[in-house]
């Protein structure tokens, strides 16, 4: 499904991802873990098409195709979905017209059918449910005026509508309390099937106590340095990441 | 004075006919002693109206043809439709509540209006120059929205001069809609009257494309004992719009809250110049106006809030955001409070920014294509001075007017 190689990039000239490489299968999920500023965030955003993130050597391939040369929404439309870790506040645009019109911007970028109000608002409302999230949330403005676990709620309600096939969780756990992390786990697990594959960018462990990773990779200046099983994610917990300091030495 | 402005002071009826003979007497000796504005005058400066010098604007009133039907509206109103400035009352049909009379004298009241100055030429101008004026009497809360309509003809070059006062008897309750389009190359200079009686309550909403006609409406509005005034404009550019809207409040209870929203692009100006002034204590504002300024257009906001001496316990705040989307856009912002009573809030925020990376980059990464971000970014920034509205059809109008434009000009 998705297969980085080499993957150098800059921010603002300064390289952050120096030489990545990462491969990940349909179906699987893959946890990124690594320490503060390793290139975590940069690699979600490189992968969506934020602009100034400027790839200056290897590539990316998503279902064979280059990713590179595609715009963020072309991105969207061939099932690339980005959780933000700080999702944006639009105000006066209620979500539920956000999310209709981005999900008929991708089906016609598909040569799809946009989908009806009342289809649409059925899916909503189901996934609203899901993530135990109130209704009328679809009358508020994007994000505007939410607490930090009803903005990371919310981007997963809109993964669940969009239904991607590759999506990039980053640091969705950050901010949740106990109970949320179970609730976005669920609503993770409820999209996962054999065609469906996740990255899941985070700090802690805890979340893939939830969203079990068939992989772990560690993150560290700008290269994947270390990958195992979930078992990669406990030692972390427990040893943090001074051992691959050593081990990289 | 200007020559063109000069001409519209010179082909006003003579001063002797008729019952407003006297005021229009006056009027004509303020013009010509004050003249027009120009950009020295403060109030003015940012009004291009030297853009009316290039045209030939007709002295005589508009011509009389086969006036169109006014434009539908998506829900059931009571209409008065103008078309080229000129009203047909007998094409009305009024609900019960509701009554239309020509003006008398006694309605014209000069007595606000600045002598001294250039600063109220057009309201001068007006009162020298209305051939038709026209006084709504609402007495009983309406089941209806009363409609206002203007049209102007694709070929509009004519000067008109409509004028309106609408009076809200006690305890009774009103939208007043005005919806204001055409193109041609004319000048509408209108003034209306608004006057809300004890425990009145007002719902005014003023849609405009004003098109290549230059508009120079003044509003004033005075608001009574616990009456209430609720004002939102959505204006859609044209070539030189300015919008003067002054509130009083009365008495103790007064209520006022004006919202508006220019979408300019183009070579458009719209000149917002508002004030609501505190008269007495025990009185309450709000006001949020919008600018989103593209291409080549010009946008002003002038807001004023005044509490006089011993308008104690009033309460008011001022917002106004704004827009700077194209590199050769100017927006000009000048928030003025005035205070000079005691044990009263009064505050106001004014901020000029550009559309945020970050926001279009999520739109983006949502699927939205560069330019369908950018429109919905800007349909969120002007649509959420409709919050002001309860919903309802008359917000989803606005609401409608303000996507379509957006869409359209993106």
């Amino acid at each position: 499904m998705l297969k980085i190689e080499n993957l150098h990039v800059e921010v603002d000239g300064k390289e952050i991802l120096k030489g990545l490489d990462l491969e990940v299968g349909a179906g699987e999920v893959h946890a990124i873990m690594g320490p503060n500023g390793s290139g975590k965030s940069t690699l979600g955003y490189t992968l969506a098409g934020r602009e100034g993130y400027e790839v200056t050597e290897g590539s990316i391939r998503f279902e064979g195709a280059d990713l590179v040369d595609l715009e963020a929404e072309e991105r969207a439309a061939a099932g690339l979905f980005l959780a933000f870790q700080y999702p944006v506040e639009i105000p006066g645009v209620n979500n539920a017209y956000f999310l209709r019109a981005a999900l008929n911007a991708q089906r016609k970028a598909r040569g799809e059918e946009e989908v009806d109000s009342m289809t649409f608002l059925k899916s909503v409302r189901e996934q609203l449910e899901v993530l135990k999230m109130d209704q009328s949330l679809l009358k508020r403005a994007v994000n505007e005026g939410f607490s930090g676990g009803e903005k990371k709620r919310n981007e997963i309600v809109q993964m669940a509508v969009l239904q991607p096939k590759l999506a990039v969780l980053d640091e969705t756990d950050s901010g949740l309390d106990i109970d949320a992390l179970k609730l976005v786990a669920d609503g993770v697990n409820r999209l996962r099937d054999d065609k469906r594959s996740f990255i899941v960018i985070t700090h802690y462990q805890r979340l893939l106590e939830h969203l079990v990773p068939d992989r772990v990779h560690v993150l560290s200046r700008g290269r994947i340095v270390e990958s195992g099983d979930r078992s990669l994610a406990e030692r972390l917990e427990r040893e943090g990441y001074a051992f691959l300091e050593e081990e990289n030495a | 004075m200007s020559s063109v402005l000069e001409t519209l002071v010179d082909g006003a009826p003579a001063v002797d006919d008729g019952e407003f003979g006297p005021a229009r007497a006056r009027a004509l000796e303020i013009l010509r002693a004050r003249g027009f504005p120009t950009r020295k005058t403060e109030a003015w400066k940012y009004t291009p109206l030297a853009r009316l010098e290039q045209r030939e604007l007709a002295v005589a009133g508009p011509a009389t043809g086969e006036v169109p039907d006014a434009p539908s509206l998506p829900f059931e109103a009571a209409v008065l439709h103008w078309h080229n400035g000129v009203l047909d009352p007998s094409r009305s049909d009024l609900p019960r509540g509701i009554t239309l009379t020509g003006l008398v004298p006694g309605d014209v009241d000069a007595s606000r209006l600045d002598a001294d100055s250039p600063a109220d030429a057009f309201s001068w101008l007006n009162l020298a120059r209305f051939e038709q004026g026209w006084r709504v009497f609402i007495d009983e809360t309406p089941d209806l929205p009363l409609v206002l309509v203007s049209t102007w003809d694709d070929d509009f070059s004519a000067a008109a001069f409509p004028r309106v006062v609408v009076e809200l008897a006690p305890d009774t309750e009103a939208v007043l809609v005005e919806w204001q389009q055409g193109s041609g190359e004319g000048l509408i200079a209108s003034e209306l009257g608004i006057e809300l009686a004890r425990a009145a309550s007002l719902t005014h909403a003023v849609r405009r494309e004003a098109g290549g006609t230059a508009l120079i409406q003044r509003t004033h509005v005075e608001v009574r004992n616990g009456a209430s005034y609720r004002g939102i404009v959505v204006d859609g550019g044209g070539s030189l719009t300015r919008q003067d809207l002054g509130v009083d409040l009365l008495e103790a209870g007064a209520r006022a809250g004006i919202h508006g929203v220019g979408m300019l692009s183009g070579q458009s100006l719209v000149d917002y110049h508002t004030a609501i002034r505190h008269r007495v204590g025990g009185t309450n504002s709000e006001e949020d106006f919008r600018l989103l300024a593209d291409d080549r257009s010009v946008g002003v906001f002038n807001g004023r809030i005044l509490i006089v001496p011993g308008a104690d316990d009033s309460h008011s705040t001022m917002n106004t955001g704004n827009l700077l989307l194209g590199e050769n856009a100017r927006i000009n912002i000048k928030p003025e409070l005035e205070i000079h009573a005691e044990e009263v809030t009064a505050s106001h925020g004014a901020t000029i920014g550009q559309l945020e990376d970050d926001a279009r980059f999520y739109l983006r990464s949502r699927g939205l294509d560069e330019q369908e971000a950018t429109a919905l970014l800007k349909y969120g920034f002007a649509a959420a001075v409709l919050d002001a509205l309860p919903a309802g059809d008359l917000r989803d109008w606005l609401d409608g007017a303000v996507h379509e434009h957006l869409r359209d000009q993106s």
